[in-house]
């Protein structure tokens, strides 16, 4: 069974304008292009208790309130927000995929008993290092775990177990199944279907009859099959090697010890990547599960060296579990980014 | 398979090899590789007068075409439609092929030459036929104007399943001034492209529809090499095809294509005027240099000149100068190679003209030479 956390910012264009202007909190405001034409891109969460809604006309969001204030977007503010905010992902796994700069699921199979802490911690560590609230939903599946992080907004953590999987869709809409647009669901309540359990007990033939192949998705979606993977959106970036001790190490001599055999590994991996870091990390994992990692520039000397520097850089916090070296690229070099036309 | 047997009914019939590939090599293209529903995977044969159908679904769209034959015993059965594909390809050129499904049987035998080759069926009247409902706006559409509507948007379409309805060509009757038009456009979010023909006579009424890329290639297909006039037929949930030998049926995408005209700019007040072929090389070229997927050029206009460029962490660095008629100030725009490129493809004229507002919002690209195209490009930040 997998774990998969998926991870939304709360109003993320309009929360950045808060933090970085403190006479925006509180306030009923939206980020626009432009006040006169165009739309609301996000409302603050005071501004949406008046009904003011992302994609509606800013005339219009304004009829419904009038003091609301709209600011102009600064997307370098956002971009740098959402870089920010996916370093601190990628510190919990590399199995993340960004769905836009203010959403991304990730693969959190594997990585400690909890998901559920870990979706606290991820949380707990964004607003440290952005001063901004996510929500997060936890699941088996991608859809489940978004279904998830909309239960509990703004600043939410949801979880849907295995166990209530079947009952959370045959209670939902039908209306809320990815895919599912007006005349889909005018189609579907013609037949009979309006709710997750209407899909559950109908044959697959029967909707896929229906609705062609989006039929046969939503049934599976319905029954919490949903595998599709958490697509990591970038190539490989980073290289790491780690090792779990049996009997944790006491001490940075023990610690020291346990180095060279790991520089060796990574060194050997890097050549047969033929991959080039600039950035070198030094993971320390505490028991039980606390994680801490070091970078540092990587410099022309052996991997080693580096590695050695790192750890005498602080003293350590306790008895190591598990230690890694990795080697990655660092963020700030690909700069590029593709517009999106502003279709709404 | 037992169960299925004793229902079908005989068939007997001989087709010549090349008729049969005509129809066939495009009926088979419908089927999917994996399908869940076994008869799915063939192809109806139904031979009645003269003539054999062959007709083939995905449940999305269905694709039936009809080739002359000489029917012994008229009938319907089903085969296995990549299997009979990959047969008929392989016979010898002229040969002429005998079909044939006892009564009652589960199989069918081909027959050609000193080949024969036998194959499972299941009954044809169990396979899918795809509901026909009341498409009631009609029209007829040259097959040149069928042509330009699908290649200057459909390199446009999103592949992004998230947002589905990008997933097809939008379209739609409109105004262009006083002229009706039937428009398509296509749009990835980061491009868009917007081509108009004559309005038929009958479409005005037709609702707008976005009609789905698989529909989209396989009508394209279909129309290749043929002259004349594509009959359509539209209802908000089904589009028709219909050709003097074949008839496509398709779904439509369930869904609100955006706004689009709100980002085809109206007010770009920096225009370049390019050469179309020293252009679209010279990016083709700087681009070797750019990194990874996103192949960005930087385009740097100044009065009488554009420099193409990109600079990148391991490939290095390039930069190649050429002629523009431009006298606005100096400006900075970055884009993705591979957007400019495919959009140079279907600029048929022997210039483009680039119409810019500034270096983060959408740049308008238009063929001189031809007023029913619009590109829409979202520049890169670089």
């Amino acid at each position: 069974m997998r774990k998969i956390v998926h991870l939304d910012m709360d109003a993320f264009y309009a929360a950045v304008e808060a933090r970085d202007d403190p006479a925006l909190r509180g306030i009923p405001m939206a980020v626009a292009a432009s006040a006169r034409h165009g739309v609301v891109m996000t409302a603050s969460y005071p501004a949406r208790a008046y009904g003011v809604r992302s994609a509606m006309p800013t005339a219009r969001a304004l009829e419904l309130c009038p003091r609301l204030v709209l600011v102009p977007p600064r997307h370098d503010a956002y971009r740098a927000a959402s870089l920010a905010i996916r370093a601190v992902m990628r510190r919990f796994t590399p199995l993340v995929e960004p769905l836009s700069l203010d959403e991304a699921y990730l693969d959190v199979t594997g990585l400690g008993p909890s998901a559920t802490g870990l979706a606290r911690r991820l949380k707990a560590e964004i607003r440290a290092e952005t001063g901004l609230a996510a929500s997060a939903g936890v699941s088996f599946n991608k859809f489940l775990a978004k279904q998830a992080s909309d239960l509990d907004k703004p600043n939410g953590l949801a979880v849907i177990r295995p166990n209530e999987a079947l009952a959370f869709l045959a209670a939902l809409p039908v209306e809320r199944f990815h895919g599912v647009g007006p005349a889909s669901a005018r189609r579907l309540h013609a037949a009979g279907i309006a709710r997750g359990a209407d899909l559950q007990t109908r044959p697959e033939h029967e909707l896929q009859a229906l609705l062609g192949s989006a039929g046969r998705h939503l049934w599976r979606m319905a029954k919490a099959e949903d595998d599709r993977p958490v697509v990591p959106d970038r190539p490989r970036k980073s290289l790491s090697v780690e090792t779990t001790f049996e009997d944790d190490l006491e001490g940075p001599d023990a610690v020291a010890a346990a180095l060279p055999p790991l520089a060796a590994d990574l060194e050997a991996r890097i050549v047969r990547a033929g991959f080039a870091g600039n950035t070198l990390t030094l993971k320390l994992r505490y028991a039980p599960y606390r994680l801490r990692t070091r970078q540092a520039p990587l410099a022309a000397a052996p991997i080693l060296d580096g590695a050695r520097r790192l750890l005498a850089r602080s003293p350590l916090e306790g008895p190591v579990r598990l230690l890694g070296l990795g080697i990655s690229k660092s963020e700030t070099l690909t700069i590029e980014e593709q517009l999106a036309l502003p279709l709404g | 398979m037992q169960r299925n047997a004793n229902r079908t009914k005989p068939m007997k019939l001989v087709i010549e090899r090349a008729a049969l590939l005509k129809s066939l090599s495009h009926v088979q293209n419908v089927v999917e590789r994996r399908n869940t529903i076994p008869i799915l995977a063939n192809v109806k044969l139904d031979a009645q007068g003269e003539r054999l159908g062959l007709t083939a679904t995905d449940m999305e769209l269905s694709l039936a075409a009809s080739e002359p034959a000489r029917v012994a015993e008229p009938g319907m059965t089903t085969v296995s439609a990549h299997t009979f594909f990959d047969i008929a390809r392989k016979l010898p050129d002229g040969s002429e092929i005998a079909l044939e499904q006892a009564e009652g049987s589960g199989e069918v035998t081909l027959q050609a030459g000193r080949s024969v080759f036998t194959l499972p069926s299941l009954p044809g009247d169990e396979f899918p036929a795809m509901a026909f409902e009341d498409l009631d706006v009609r029209f007829r559409v040259p097959v040149e104007d069928l042509k330009r509507l699908i290649d200057k948007t459909r390199f446009a379409i999103s592949t992004e399943e998230t947002r589905y309805y990008l997933n097809g060509i939008y379209l739609h009757a409109a105004k262009a001034g006083a002229t009706s038009t039937l428009r398509a456009v296509a749009t990835d979010g980061h491009r868009l492209a917007r081509v108009e023909v004559d309005l038929p006579e009958g479409a005005k009424d037709m609702p707008a529809v976005i009609v789905p890329r698989k529909t989209v290639a396989e009508i394209r297909k279909l129309i290749e090499g043929i002259e004349g006039e594509v009959q359509i037929a539209v209802s908000p949930s089904r589009i028709q095809f219909m050709l003097e030998r074949a008839i496509l049926v398709s779904r439509l995408i369930d869904g609100t294509f955006p706004d689009y005209e709100r980002v085809i700019p109206t007010g770009n007040d920096k225009a370049a005027v390019l050469e179309a072929k020293p252009f679209a090389d010279a990016v083709d070229r700087v681009a070797t240099i750019s990194t990874e997927r996103a192949r960005a050029v930087k385009l740097r206009f100044e009065p009488g000149r554009a420099t193409v460029s990109a600079v990148s962490t391991e490939a290095g660095r390039a930069v190649e100068e050429i002629d523009a008629d431009y006298a606005g100030e100096p400006l900075e725009i970055g884009f993705n190679a591979r957007y400019i490129l495919d959009m140079m493809a279907e600029i048929d004229g022997g210039q483009v003209r680039v119409e810019m507002a500034n270096a983060a919002a959408p740049t308008l690209v238009r063929d001189p030479g031809d007023a029913g195209t619009a590109y829409v490009l979202m520049p890169m930040r670089v």
